[in-house]
């Protein structure tokens, strides 16, 4: 990231060259918090801060990330929040204020998106947000365009006093390309002191002057090297692409034999739109398709355009050309090129005849969540009422499937599960007769989940908030959050002690561990019990951190399959169906159950929980 | 259909279960809280021992009782029937601490000693409120389970458990008549993979019984009229009297209107058709008399059913164990009176649940016994 000399070609995955393009930018504060697909870049950059001169941070959640970042624009700096598209509507207020407020130094957002949700809760799309804040939004496609666009961005934030927004998708993230390599400037630039007059306000006088800067960026966008096009001079049939949309296009275009005759319009700034290019292959088409992941944001920005200039265009994009909603592939992109082009769609030929099975998306082996959503399942059934269970964000996502014991009914977005608590808890007290759980992790404790505890200890909910402290931003890689005691830079500093902070908001505060099932049951079952805020910290470390443990020391859990019942009545695989561990596994020729050594890292609960007693663990010293 | 879901859609949605317990300490998925069963987590087996064993699922009675009782003993209203008496315990402390006469403490303790059984399968009330089930192997354990509960604990998972350790040869069992009813489903249903060593069933004695109560609401019934840690005893006066009565540890005894406890009747014993525990050795209650309460307080009456359980009471006697009182005149019929209002109602019920007259629910198999009810 940091070495090579310019014109080195390497390759490079999208989210390095993000960190190559932020270092060439010569960046001095960088801050995020980890969300896929860009989870990443941060962690890229907090190896070679120091090295580079600027400041990397793991923030507490993306608005103190995005925040900062106005704090370090404001003295002059340049500086880059990096987050993925939920975490662009959580620093939506502050979005909004900074751009009415202005930048000084550059100030540019890497918002990832994940069309298709692989690694995300749900869908949508970020480029809205550009519009609603009125700010600048760029989109790149290749690796080459992704590191270019960084500085770029840099210098457009700069030239027009105004965040920028740079869009990018998993499939950029995650692909990899030929880049380029830039020049590294030889230090950051120099901070500037906070003057006395500067004013950098956010008052409703500045959204005529914040409009201003958009008209001086469209000026600039009619000739950003950012935008291409390819094709007839006058293209009767048109192709315009955002982000992705281009490499797919291109390729569907040269595969049908049809690039020649159409027109192939790749834009890569895509807000304010650059009118006049768009005009000058527009107004000679006669049908246009919009290629862009995922809703029809050029489309309509298009169509308005179209319509604005009394042209008579005929649009194909999301919603009858392409699906509506979902990330863009080969297939469905040939196929809408067809319609426009009227190209044979050639005939598709499986790659083979096997049938992958179908999997669920589950619990590592060893994972403590998947005991304490077996425990909480337990403690559940046990209620006159079953209670009603609400879901966070995390790892524990997941246990509203089969890996949690379809543990709840509801789950909102990140920090929400403590509010949406708060509401069913208070209701207890007017006739709604159950119990109410919610869980959070310990990196989602310190994102947003604190100001709901102060509101639900303050109001005296009936609740339990099961916090599941693995030691660990698990989901997206291990991530030091302030209960590590970690930074991005890799300074060891105080780790914040979460039962200290929830003595001193007022619940009441226990430790279990979920692995000591038993005990564990018995803690559940009476903070159960008890009225008002109650908070149970679940404590075992995270499975993939014990697997590093269990390198050191290993631990051997095997079935004895003379004692096991396999399919008998009194278990039928409570082990592999229930418990549903990936270490537990099945012995299709003997009908027992079974453990998978290389899944294995050797917890022992499901011995703690096998009904025959017949799986075993060895501990090697012990035996 | 999975057995867990058989169970909970025929048995426990319906508002049938009895709590018995004969579905639990089989296997992880059936528990039970304040006597209320829970299914912690799906079975996907579609036979299992839950299912064959609960005294709630269809059952032909007819056939299971002539299976273990000759025909020519089989009375309509009670069962299978070698004579009726009145006893009570001859040990004077034993009598203070039980319900009525002692006759089933006295019986088991003998059994036990005298190799009628090695262990036996009890309730234990501990002063008469949240009662659970334990397995006694001494004459200590025993009387520490005299007098009765009126909430039902799931004693047979206690015997599951046992049986499944295979330790004990002869268990005893105790229990209303739903838990000997699923005893004797445990021997003549076993599961052919797994019969959970249904050979070591010992004896059953069965109890008289009513109805049982809500655990939830008999606590908060006694919450209301005394201390309930300090409630030694429950009990049912004949209904002239119309009356529960609570008694404290070193108190006055509390009279409870009954009009406040029937609500409080566990809804799976509205649909129940056996008062004498038809499925025993031997089936013991409170005495109920022509002679009246008063004349019959601090005795019990036992209805003799197998040879068994005629060999163990007739020890009692040569033994001195029981004291025996002449004369029922009249007994008999009053018994049988009873037993058959209790038939009807649960007749009656079942077919409002089932909103059929031709439908008795978990009794058709054996609709044929209940036709004139």
């Amino acid at each position: 990231m940091t070495g090579g000399v310019p014109g080195q070609v390497c390759l490079m995955q999208g989210n390095e060259a993000i960190v190559r393009g932020a270092v060439e930018a010569g960046i001095n504060f960088a801050a995020s918090y980890p969300g896929s697909p860009s989870s990443q870049v941060l962690g890229m950059l907090g190896k070679i801060a120091r090295e580079r001169g600027f400041y990397a941070e793991w923030s507490a959640n993306e608005v103190c990330a995005f925040q900062a970042c106005t704090g370090a624009s404001l003295a002059g700096g340049r500086a880059l929040c990096v987050v993925k598209q939920n975490g662009l509507l959580c620093v939506a207020d502050a979005l909004h204020c900074a751009a009415q407020a202005g930048v000084k130094g550059g100030l540019v957002i890497v918002s990832s998106d994940d069309p298709s949700a692989h690694s995300s809760t749900n869908e949508f799309d970020s480029r809205w947000q550009a519009v609603s804040a009125g700010i600048p939004l760029l989109e790149p496609t290749t690796m080459q365009e992704t590191k270019d666009m960084i500085p770029y961005a840099f210098d457009l934030s700069e030239k027009a006093g105004q965040v920028v927004l740079v869009r990018v998708t998993t499939r950029v993230c995650h692909g990899r390309g030929n880049v380029v390599l830039g020049e590294l400037p030889e230090k950051p630039r120099a901070l500037e002191r906070v003057r006395e007059w500067d004013r950098m306000v956010c008052v409703s006088y500045m959204h005529g002057p914040a409009l201003q800067k958009l008209e001086t960026l469209r000026q600039l966008f009619e000739s950003s090297p950012c935008n291409h096009y390819e094709g007839p001079e006058a293209p009767k049939k048109l192709i315009i692409a955002g982000g992705t949309g281009r490499l797919y296009g291109q390729e569907a275009l040269r595969r049908l034999g049809v690039d020649r005759e159409t027109g192939f319009m790749a834009l890569g700034t895509l807000w304010p739109l650059p009118e006049s290019y768009i005009l000058k292959r527009l107004r000679t088409a006669e049908e246009v398709l919009i290629l862009e992941e995922v809703d029809p944001f050029l489309e309509r920005a298009v169509q308005a355009l179209a319509g604005r200039e009394g042209l008579r265009v005929k649009f194909l994009g999301r919603g009858d050309a392409l699906p509506p909603f979902g990330e863009l592939d080969p297939d469905v992109t040939a196929a809408a090129i067809c319609r426009l082009t009227g190209a044979a769609l050639p005939e598709k030929k499986p790659a083979g005849d096997l049938e992958l099975p179908v999997r669920e998306m589950s619990f590592c082996a060893g994972c403590p969540h998947r005991a304490t959503f077996y425990l909480l399942k337990r403690a559940m059934r046990q209620e006159k009422h079953p209670g009603v269970v609400v879901g966070d964000i995390g790892c524990y996502f997941m246990a509203g499937q089969s890996a949690g014991q379809y543990a709840w009914q509801t789950c909102n977005c990140m920090g929400s599960g403590v509010n949406v608590a708060e509401g069913l808890g208070q209701l207890t007290n007017y006739g709604l007769d159950q119990k109410v759980v919610t869980m959070c992790g310990d990196s989602t404790f310190f994102h947003t989940i604190l100001p709901g505890l102060v509101n639900a200890t303050y109001h005296n909910a009936n609740m339990l908030l099961i916090v599941l402290d693995n030691s660990a931003t698990a989901m997206t890689g291990f991530q030091p959050h302030p209960g590590t005691g970690l930074t991005a830079m890799g300074d060891h500093v105080k780790p914040m002690d979460i039962p200290k902070i929830l003595d001193a908001v007022g619940c009441s505060v226990e430790t279990a561990d979920p692995f000591d099932v038993v005990e564990a049951e018995k803690t559940l079952r009476r903070m159960l019990d008890q009225p008002g805020m109650n908070v149970l910290i679940m404590r075992q470390p995270c499975a993939t951190l014990m697997t590093k443990e269990r390198s050191k020391k290993p631990v051997r859990v095997y079935v004895d399959q003379d004692v096991c019942i396999g399919d008998g009545c009194g278990c039928d695989k409570y082990c592999s169906r229930v418990w549903g561990c990936p270490g537990n596994t099945w012995d299709f020729q003997k009908n027992k159950a079974l453990i998978d050594p290389v899944t294995c890292v050797g917890c022992g609960v499901c011995a703690k929980l096998c009904p025959s007693g017949a799986i075993k663990v060895d501990r090697g010293e012990e035996a | 259909m999975l057995s867990t879901i058989a169970l909970d859609t025929q048995v426990l949605r319906r508002g049938l279960c009895t709590g018995c317990g004969a579905c639990q300490g089989l296997c992880p998925y059936w528990g039970s809280v304040d006597g209320r069963t829970v299914c912690f987590f799906d079975c996907e087996r579609t036979d299992g021992r839950c299912q064959r064993f609960c005294p709630r699922m269809p059952t032909d009675l007819d056939a299971l009782r002539k299976r273990f009782f000759p025909e020519d003993s089989i009375l309509p209203e009670i069962g299978p029937f070698r004579g009726l008496y009145l006893t009570r315990a001859a040990d004077p402390g034993l009598r203070a601490r039980a319900q009525h006469g002692g006759s089933m403490t006295a019986l088991v303790e003998l059994a036990l000693k005298e190799g009628f059984i090695d262990a036996a399968a009890l309730t234990r009330s501990q002063g008469g409120l949240n009662p659970e089930g334990v397995l006694a192997t001494t004459a200590e354990e025993v009387r520490s389970c005299s007098g009765s509960s009126f909430q039902v604990p799931p004693t047979l998972a206690v015997l599951n458990r046992a049986l499944k350790e295979n330790k004990y040869r002869r268990i005893g069992v105790v229990g209303t008549p739903c838990k000997t009813l699923a005893v004797y489903k445990m021997r003549a249903n076993p599961l052919p993979e797994n019969d959970n060593h249904a050979e070591n069933i010992g004896m059953v004695f069965g109890l008289f019984c009513g109805w049982g109560l809500d655990w939830d609401g008999l606590n908060a019934l006694a919450a209301r009229h005394a201390d309930p840690a300090r409630v030694s005893h429950v009990d049912i006066p004949p209904s002239k009297y119309h009356s529960l009565e609570l008694r404290e540890n070193g108190a006055e005894t509390v009279s409870v209107n009954l009009d406040e406890v029937t609500p409080l009747v566990r809804s799976g014993c509205r649909y129940c058709a056996d008062m004498t525990a038809e499925f025993a050795d031997l089936s013991i209650g409170g005495a109920r008399s022509a002679d009246g309460w008063d004349v019959d307080k601090g005795w019990n009456q036992i209805l003799v059913r197998s040879e068994k359980g005629e060999a163990l009471l007739n020890l009692a006697r040569e033994k001195g164990v029981l004291e025996f009182k002449d004369a029922m005149e009249g007994g008999l019929e009053k018994l049988k009176k009873a037993s058959l209002g209790k038939k009807r109602t649960a007749v009656k019920n079942l077919r409002e649940l089932t909103g059929a007259p031709g439908d008795l629910g978990y009794l058709n198999p054996s609709r044929e016994l209940f036709r004139d009810l």
